[in-house]
């Protein structure tokens, strides 16, 4: 911990109570929402932090037939699974194709117009496919990972440095023993630079599976849409929350493991 | 005289940029012996790397031929040399230690007897206490340490080094000159030393190739006699290395005069 970041944590515990305080006052005052242009100060729009929290509670509860843990633990499970699946076959492709210049040239056309297709549009033949499920939410996850993971390995395994090599020949290296002590590694740290923005994707991916998907395939996007379908600004909001807790989760936990992986590398020396 | 080691006979190099030829070595000549310590210098882009790079089988010479062992060079470095190049090398995922392991890694060499190695050489680098760092928290004179020993600690016979203290300090430079002659003295390897730095050159080499400037041709082969073991401070006051400093410089000079002309 740096010094002085008491007073940092202070102001920003400070700047959070003010805003749910202003948003539970202000949503309590009639007046406001009859104001042309603030119409959506209401809390049939935006509901309001005391009524989020005790929805919170009762969605948590064994009350409802889909309890909210469920569905946050469906939204996980697809989103890490997307996510290593993603990683891995990203970074095989990545590393084949990136030291390999015939088989690079050949995929190349095909690399682009896979990848300039918006994602988003894949949902319904996704899920026409591999139906309403897990496994749906998991390839869609997993085509947006790959491609992330793919491009940054690939350039990490383009751009490996040519005088290493030469120096691990002149040490007796075969060819295999290059790819595995140079090569790889050499091509990881492009590939761990690219984790944060996998993970944050992979949960996009595996929502809008969730918006499409229905009941079935469960998930904190399935609460969303639901809430939409029945107005409930309330339950809206615990999905939204909830999941910004997960993001923030899922990608601490990643730094920390990239920060372990890179520990070689100047920026995340220990000072 | 002791066996040839490295056998070189009328090398030359042209690249190619774009639609003009560009030679860089031309016509070159000249034999290194078993345990000989060969310096070649020469104004900048002479091709005196390029000549280091070619006896390494990193660039293919476009006319002459090199034996290593009576061996011609071919795609592939010969098992028997060893190679420390002016950039930093040290791989930076790994730490000291295991930079310095590499090349017994790849040989197979046992576990215990890697350790066993790798401890002596950091003892003999005085690396010790640096053995778990990464070479991002080292200064420029300890990571080229560290490349120096991981080239060592397989015992290669023959030793290519291309300015491998181009970029460090005097003091830093001096240092490991100090530390190169100990280690040189106690293994007798054969080395080619590569180097923009004539007094350097001096103080290592018993044997020095002058090049003229681009294309590179040799201007001079220059016996040093100063006797061994020699002491890299010292030795700078005495009027032998002045002599021989001066008799190298006066043939470099035309070099730099004709250039600048």
């Amino acid at each position: 911990m740096k010094a002085g970041s008491g007073s940092v944590w202070i102001w920003r515990v400070g700047i959070l109570v003010v805003f749910l305080a202003a948003w539970e006052y202000l949503t309590g005052i009639k007046a406001i929402s009859k104001t042309p242009g603030l119409y959506w100060i209401d809390p049939f729009f935006i509901s309001r932090p005391s009524a989020i929290a005790r929805r919170f509670v009762y969605l948590m509860s064994d009350n409802v037939r889909l309890p909210l843990w469920r569905m946050a633990l469906s939204t996980v499970q697809s989103t890490l699974w997307g996510f290593i699946v993603g990683v891995t076959t990203g970074f095989a492709a990545g590393l084949l194709l990136g030291r390999s210049d015939r088989i690079a040239r050949i995929f190349d056309p095909f690399i682009v117009a896979f990848n300039s297709l918006p994602r988003i549009a894949l949902v319904p033949l996704i899920t026409m496919v591999f139906g309403f499920g897990l496994l749906a939410k998991i390839v869609l996850a997993w085509s947006i990972v790959f491609f992330i993971v793919f491009f940054n390995t690939f350039q990490g395994a383009r751009s490996v440095d040519a005088d290493l090599i030469h120096s691990a020949r002149f040490l007796g290296a075969g060819e295999r023993q290059i790819m595995r002590t140079v090569v790889v590694p050499s091509t990881l740290a492009w590939t761990f630079a690219s984790l944060t923005p996998s993970i944050s994707f992979a949960l996009i991916g595996v929502v809008v599976g969730e918006f499409i998907g229905g009941e079935s395939g469960g998930g904190l996007g399935y609460l969303i849409i639901q809430s939409l379908g029945t107005l409930n600004a309330a339950d809206m909001m615990v999905a939204l929350f909830v999941l910004g807790a997960i993001g923030i989760v899922m990608a601490l936990g990643i730094r920390q493991i990239e920060v372990r992986l890179l520990r070689w590398r100047p920026e995340y020396q220990k000072r | 005289m002791a066996r040839v080691r490295i056998a070189i006979r009328d090398l030359s190099k042209t690249f190619r940029e774009g639609p003009r030829e560009v030679p860089a070595v031309s016509g070159v000549s000249f034999d290194v012996h078993d345990r000989e310590f060969v310096a070649i210098v020469g104004p900048s882009g002479c091709g005196k790397s390029t000549i280091l790079n070619m006896i390494g089988s990193l660039i293919a010479p476009t006319g002459g031929e090199i034996l290593v062992d009576g061996a011609r060079v071919g795609a592939r470095p010969a098992p028997q040399i060893g190679y420390v190049f002016q950039k930093d090398t040290v791989f930076p995922w790994r730490t000291v230690e295991r930079n310095i392991a590499l090349g017994l890694e790849y040989r197979g060499v046992s576990r215990s007897e890697v350790g066993a190695r790798v401890k002596e050489a950091v003892k003999l680098a005085g690396l010790e206490g640096f053995e778990e760092a990464f070479p991002a928290t080292l200064s420029g004179g300890m990571r080229q340490r560290v490349a120096l020993m991981r080239s060592l600690v397989v015992n290669p016979e023959i030793l290519l080094m291309d300015e491998p203290f181009g970029a460090l300090d005097t003091h830093t430079k001096l240092n490991l000159h100090a530390e190169l002659l100990a280690l040189w003295g106690t293994r007798q390897q054969t080395v080619v030393f590569v180097t923009h730095d004539l007094s350097e050159a001096i103080t290592l080499a018993d044997r020095i190739v002058v090049m003229t400037r681009r294309p590179g041709r040799i201007k001079l082969l220059y016996d040093v006699k100063l006797p061994r073991p020699r002491d890299v401070i010292g030795l700078r006051e005495s009027a032998e290395y002045l002599r021989e400093y001066a008799e190298i410089w006066h043939a470099l000079g035309q070099e730099f005069q004709e250039r600048a002309s």
